[in-house]
């Protein structure tokens, strides 16, 4: 009898995934993937209708909110679907259904992930960039740069925790353009601009990918712009022609209350005078 | 219903492919009913179902895979997880602990590792866990033996 016991021991347990965890099928439907989706905490891939569809049926023999999926294969707990992938961007499919219009991710952070696919250097005119670079705006601190930087990282990677990148962004930023040593103050406008995309892309590469190229042309959009956040994208949606509903509501009142025919002149500028001692 | 269709046919043009792979399980599906499928498979070695051949009846939901299949025991089997009458078996697989990326191959060899591995803390045969309970492993092997010969045994001749 003892020797039944200690033979358990070696025998394996048959697990589902055994035969066709190797293949190019869905472990689900069995079929050629459709719309290839990875799980976000054990990367098991699946259709995205097939995993989405178990995750319901998970979800309906609950009581109470679902926050995760077990993956079928390796029941492990994940929190959301990554799918529609390109190589630059991707979706995410929260499982519990609370988080899918969570409080961190609003209309705002959607206008931004936006903001991504349209063409870049639109706005370059509007804010002014070389001018910015010209007249050496950056050596002035800007105190509204963590709030958009915070928001501008939770939008293209769709976490809520994004404190540890947004701190080590704000440190190669200010590493690169304040201080400011003797060799620096020579290097033309147009180096000293080089510099800190090649600085700045690299450091941002590793959280952002393939976006990290865009990601520091909008970055010298809003340093160059000197406006804060919320003038910022009042300033940036109106470029575009866009409507996006809890952006701009509150400064439209400000504008129609004043003068309609300069709208920027009523929001916060950081930069409040055009005149450079140095120049 | 389209997907379970479509699903099962890839299951049975793999067991098709791979019929000798596993000489413990051969899956038949019913001619006329891509839902109803049998199993023969072979009682694990060393155990008291060494030497059986057991049946086993597949019933699958149209939710499939989303929902488990039903199976049962059509060979009468002396295990204390396995309905002496009806042949229902308790197993988390089937139940609760269901996955979609189970196939009914994959479940034919849970249920194998199940007679290897009885657990008689959550019986359907009182009788049969009772003995592995109370410590006479004796008892409930000669018991389990006598009806793997009776019921499960290949006719000779």
């Amino acid at each position: 009898m003892r020797d039944v016991e200690e033979k358990n021991g070696d025998e394996k347990i048959p697990s589902p995934s055994s035969r066709e965890s190797n293949g190019g099928h869905c472990p689900i439907c069995l079929g050629s993937f459709i719309q290839e989706s990875y799980l976000d905490t054990c990367f098991h891939k699946f259709c995205f209708k097939c995993i989405l569809q178990w995750s319901k049926v998970v979800a309906g023999k609950h009581s109470g909110v679902q926050s995760s999926v077990k993956c079928p294969l390796c029941k492990t707990d994940n929190a959301s679907v990554i799918h529609g992938f390109d190589g630059a961007s991707f979706h995410r499919h929260y499982i519990s259904p609370r988080n899918e219009c969570s409080s961190f991710f609003t209309n705002a952070h959607k206008y931004r992930l936006k903001c991504y696919y349209i063409e870049s250097g639109i706005l370059n005119e509007k804010f002014n960039v070389s001018r910015f670079w010209k007249l050496k705006r950056y050596c002035q601190p800007n105190q509204w740069l963590q709030c958009w930087l915070t928001r501008e990282i939770q939008a293209l990677i769709q976490e809520e925790d994004v404190d540890i990148i947004v701190h080590h962004i704000l440190g190669v930023i200010d590493s690169s353009l304040r201080r400011d040593d003797f060799l620096n103050q020579k290097k033309p406008p147009v180096v000293k601009q080089q510099e800190f995309r090649d600085l700045m892309s690299e450091a941002v590469r590793p959280f952002v990918a393939a976006r990290a190229e865009r990601f520091v042309d909008e970055l010298e959009l809003f340093l160059a712009s000197g406006f804060n956040v919320k003038g910022y994208d009042e300033v940036y949606t109106e470029q575009l022609g866009w409507k996006v509903p809890g952006i701009s509501r509150i400064v439209r009142e400000e504008e129609q209350e004043s003068d309609d025919e300069h709208p920027p002149t009523v929001l916060p500028l950081l930069y409040i005078s055009d005149e450079d001692p140095d120049v | 219903m389209q997907a379970s269709r479509a699903r099962l046919f890839k299951e049975y043009k793999e067991v098709q492919r791979e019929k000798s792979a596993d000489p413990d399980i051969q899956l038949v599906c019913d001619d006329s009913n891509i839902f109803k499928w049998t199993a023969l498979i072979k009682g694990p070695s060393e155990t008291p179902f060494d030497g059986g051949v057991f049946q086993l009846a597949f019933a699958v939901p149209e939710q499939y895979p989303l929902q488990p299949p039903q199976v049962r025991f059509l060979t009468k089997i002396f295990h204390p997880n396995v309905h002496f009458k009806t042949g229902e078996i308790c197993l988390d697989i089937l139940k609760n602990a269901w996955s979609p990326a189970w196939t009914l191959q994959s479940v034919c060899r849970a249920i194998i590792a199940l007679m290897a591995h009885p657990e008689p803390d959550s019986p359907l045969n009182c009788d049969s866990g009772n003995l592995l309970r109370s410590g006479d492993v004796r008892g409930y092997q000669s018991m389990a033996r006598m009806y793997t010969r009776l019921a499960a045994s290949p006719k000779k001749g």
